[in-house]
């Protein structure tokens, strides 16, 4: 049963396209991207409204006539809607180069679906002065594309739009923190679909909407989901019916690391001199994805969240065919296991959840940390 | 057709391609015994130009994939890293070398000796996910040797800007100074220059040897592809001018003297993606149809021409432009590249390989097989298959289409079977 509080954030979900289609409409360039690397600051800045690409649920019926079939499910269906002219909207994709699958689509899309901006920024994997000057040359980069389609930044516009986005992810940092204490009156489900909601609206309504939903639920102030504590950790979940199985088995999702929840907001900002340097900071210093780091840096980042959280196991959750998160799994586990945390993990595949499967999964795995 | 086959070869320098790949394995175990310091590289890059110029020992597990499909070894080597947990939907280059360095890599029995264990991983940030991934996997299992974290640019060959080549350019003077300090080696820089002329040598050679591939009847077909093994791992030396020489002198006796693969070369193909290594007999099977593949996109990542003048750009160039050229990085230049080699090769039809284990690769061939025909009249037909994983290949599907695709073509061109 879903809280009412969501309920704004569900209903801006389900007509989103219908409400960016007329927002495009009225003048409006919408910028798409895929992935949480994507700098959504300097869209905003050059005045444009920058949309997650989400491939939501349904069957795939034609991304098969551009795309192999061993990718992952996300982002053919992705494809398959914008071959259905429902990303109509869009005036284009910008993306960071992350994984091998989002750069080949981005250039598939580009060749089939149009538009009029269509940009992979390159990303330095280190983390060092040199790194850092060739980030911001690849803005600077990036800066040019968009203003090459009229938009317009300025060190005043980068700097509120940079507020902004910061505001919305220390709201939703604020709820997390709520969930960490056992203290958030949401379903993992509802939560998840607060944070998609921010993908499709705009960012200076949404940030009302999460005050006004901080406020309330930070009166209410008790968890309404009991059971084992669970972190999940994956790629994109688009599906919300996985969170409710685990929920319903006996699960309760008190953190995660998912591309489509705390990767997305953690850390809220960064530090530097100006805008652009902070930004540079903020995604220099982010919780990382597989794509650009190595499993077992990852593993303190996954322990810590697991402390700070209270949860006593992990739920991989991977798309089928997403190389960075499988190929991380195998040292993920053996690592977590040395460390006392037990995990498993399940498949999302294209056909959809094998709900009675997954079901007999999580209660096993609930049943075996009750023991 | 047998499901892993090896290839008849046509060219006396096959012969001498069997001891070039002998020599460099006993090459790598020889420094091994003799203290030279050996580093495991991705292909495809700057940093085998510098092995050789500080006499480092450059070793490819990338390039030793190939070699365990050709001599079996690679069922157990899945088996392995399937036991560990690593999924079958990987790609199997990565599956390949993980089982092969857990399990019993330098037994008695491994053909070639094995792989010599690293003093020194090139562990990249770059190129595709399988390959770094790799990297992250071998720094565990070989927790000793020293681990350079490369960077460079994933960016699209049209659209390199000189922001991307600097800091190419300062990832190559990084790792130059991390060689010096790891081996107590100096870099002499006369000789790197040195190297990159023999690098270059080597690349105007591929293109000549490439070149005669355009006459009818071609002088060799896909099935020779194994001479680019000394464009992966011989690159800056002389051994790999004098063989590429050898080729050479080879096939443009045969080009100039009108002697092609079969008796009548009717129909002209392009193989698109990474060969099956477990079967390159494959390239035989157009054969008995009068089919050739004459060229194909993966030997376009040899064609890279090097500033000899200015040698760390040349790497740094070399290095930001091998991977997107053959990849999904770069679709519009890869799909150009396509189009003009089919004109350039006379090409009838195109084969496109859609391989499981190459994901980049892949992704943008459906847009390729869209251009031929549209923009060039070319058919194409897709091929599903897997470069290393034999379970992901059908002997009887790909027959069926061949089949079908070869009858087409002979048709188009009034000609019979």
């Amino acid at each position: 049963m879903s809280s009412p509080l969501v309920k704004p954030f569900q209903e801006n979900l389900s007509g989103y396209m219908e409400r960016l289609e007329k927002l495009s409409g009225q003048g409006k360039k919408i910028i798409g991207y895929f992935c949480t690397y994507t700098p959504i600051e300097l869209i905003h800045a050059a005045g444009f409204l920058p949309v997650r690409i989400m491939g939501g649920t349904g069957q795939i019926d034609t991304a098969y006539s551009l795309a192999p079939n061993f990718i992952c499910p996300p982002l053919l269906l992705s494809l398959d809607k914008a071959m259905q002219g429902k990303y109509a909207f869009l005036s284009g994709v910008v993306q960071s180069y992350t994984c091998d699958v989002v750069c080949g689509l981005v250039n598939i899309w580009e060749e089939n679906i149009g538009g009029e901006i269509y940009h992979s920024m390159a990303l330095p994997y280190n983390d060092s002065p040199e790194g850092r000057r060739f980030y911001r040359a690849s803005i600077q980069e990036l800066i040019t594309k968009l203003e090459s389609i009229g938009g317009t930044i300025t060190e005043a516009s980068l700097r509120t739009s940079l507020e902004l986005y910061t505001t919305i992810r220390n709201l939703i940092l604020g709820l997390y923190s709520l969930r960490f204490q056992g203290r958030l009156p949401l379903s993992a489900s509802d939560l998840h679909a607060v944070i998609q909601a921010g993908f499709v609206t705009p960012p200076q309504e949404y940030r009302t909407m999460l005050q006004h939903l901080l406020n309330q639920v930070r009166l209410d102030g008790t968890s309404i989901v009991e059971g084992v504590p669970l972190l999940i950790s994956g790629s994109i979940i688009d599906d919300l019916l996985v969170m409710d199985i685990i929920e319903e088995s006996g699960g309760c999702v008190v953190a995660d690391d998912l591309c489509t929840g705390y990767r997305h907001f953690y850390p809220s900002c960064g530090r530097g001199d100006n805008a652009l340097d902070c930004i540079i900071d903020r995604y220099s210093c982010r919780f990382p994805c597989p794509a650009r780091t190595r499993a077992i840096e990852r593993v303190p980042l996954l322990m810590d969240l697991a402390q700070r959280s209270g949860a006593r196991g992990i739920a991989f959750i991977f798309q089928k065919f997403c190389t960075p998160h499988l190929s991380d799994f195998p040292i993920l586990k053996e690592e977590l296991g040395k460390a006392g945390m037990p995990n498993f993990h399940i498949e999302l595949d294209a056909a959809g959840i094998t709900e009675g499967q997954l079901r007999t999964r999580v209660q096993a795995f609930i049943e075996m940390l009750e023991d | 057709m047998e499901k892993t086959r090896k290839s008849k070869k046509r060219l006396n320098a096959a012969k001498e391609l069997t001891r070039v790949v002998a020599d460099y394995y006993l090459e790598c175990n020889a420094a091994k015994r003799e203290g030279k310091p050996i580093g495991w590289m991705p292909p495809m890059n700057g940093a085998i130009e510098l092995f050789y110029a500080m006499d480092l020992q450059p070793v490819f597990p990338e390039n030793w994939s190939p070699v365990c499909a050709a001599f079996g070894l690679t069922p157990n080597n899945f088996a392995v890293a399937e036991k560990m947990g690593y999924s079958r939907d990987l790609c199997g280059y990565l599956r390949n070398i993980t089982g092969y360095v857990h399990s019993n890599m330098n037994d008695e029995g491994v053909p070639l000796g094995g792989l010599p264990e690293p003093d020194m991983l090139l562990s990249p940030g770059a190129g595709c996910i399988p390959v770094m991934k790799i990297f992250h996997i071998l720094e565990r299992r070989f927790p000793h040797a020293r681990v350079f974290r490369a960077d460079l640019p994933q960016v699209a060959v049209e659209d390199i800007k000189e922001h991307h080549i600097a800091y190419a350019e300062y990832e190559i003077q990084r790792l130059i100074d991390f060689l010096a300090e790891a081996t107590g080696r100096k870099l002499d820089y006369d000789r790197l220059k040195q190297v990159v002329v023999l690098s270059d040598q080597a690349c105007a050679l591929w293109d000549e040897i490439m070149s005669y591939r355009k006459y009818i009847p071609t002088p060799f077909s896909a099935a020779e592809i194994g001479i680019m093994f000394v464009m992966v791992t011989r690159q800056g030396t002389k051994e790999a001018v004098d063989f590429l020489t050898m080729v050479r002198d080879e096939v443009k006796e045969k080009a100039l003297g009108g002697v092609g693969v079969v008796e009548e070369e009717k129909i002209r193909l392009f193989w698109d993606n990474i060969p099956l290594w477990y079967n390159m007999g494959l390239f035989n099977y157009f054969e008995k149809m009068g089919g050739v593949v004459v060229a194909e996109t993966y030997s376009a990542a040899w064609s890279l021409r090097l500033d000899t003048e200015n040698p760390i750009r040349a790497l740094a160039m070399k290095s930001l432009m091998s991977y997107p050229l053959v990849s999904c990085v770069s679709v519009d230049k890869r799909k150009e590249m396509v189009l003009k080699a089919c004109k350039d090769y006379s090409i009838d039809g195109a084969i496109l390989h859609r391989n499981k284990s190459c994901v980049p690769i892949t992704l943008g061939q459906m847009d390729i097989k869209r251009a031929l025909e549209e923009e060039l009249g070319i058919p194409s037909v897709i091929i599903d298959a897997d470069h290393m994983d034999d379970q992901n290949f059908s002997v009887a599907q790909f027959e069926t289409r061949v089949d079908a695709f070869m009858e087409m073509l002979l048709e188009k061109k009034g000609l019979v079977l």
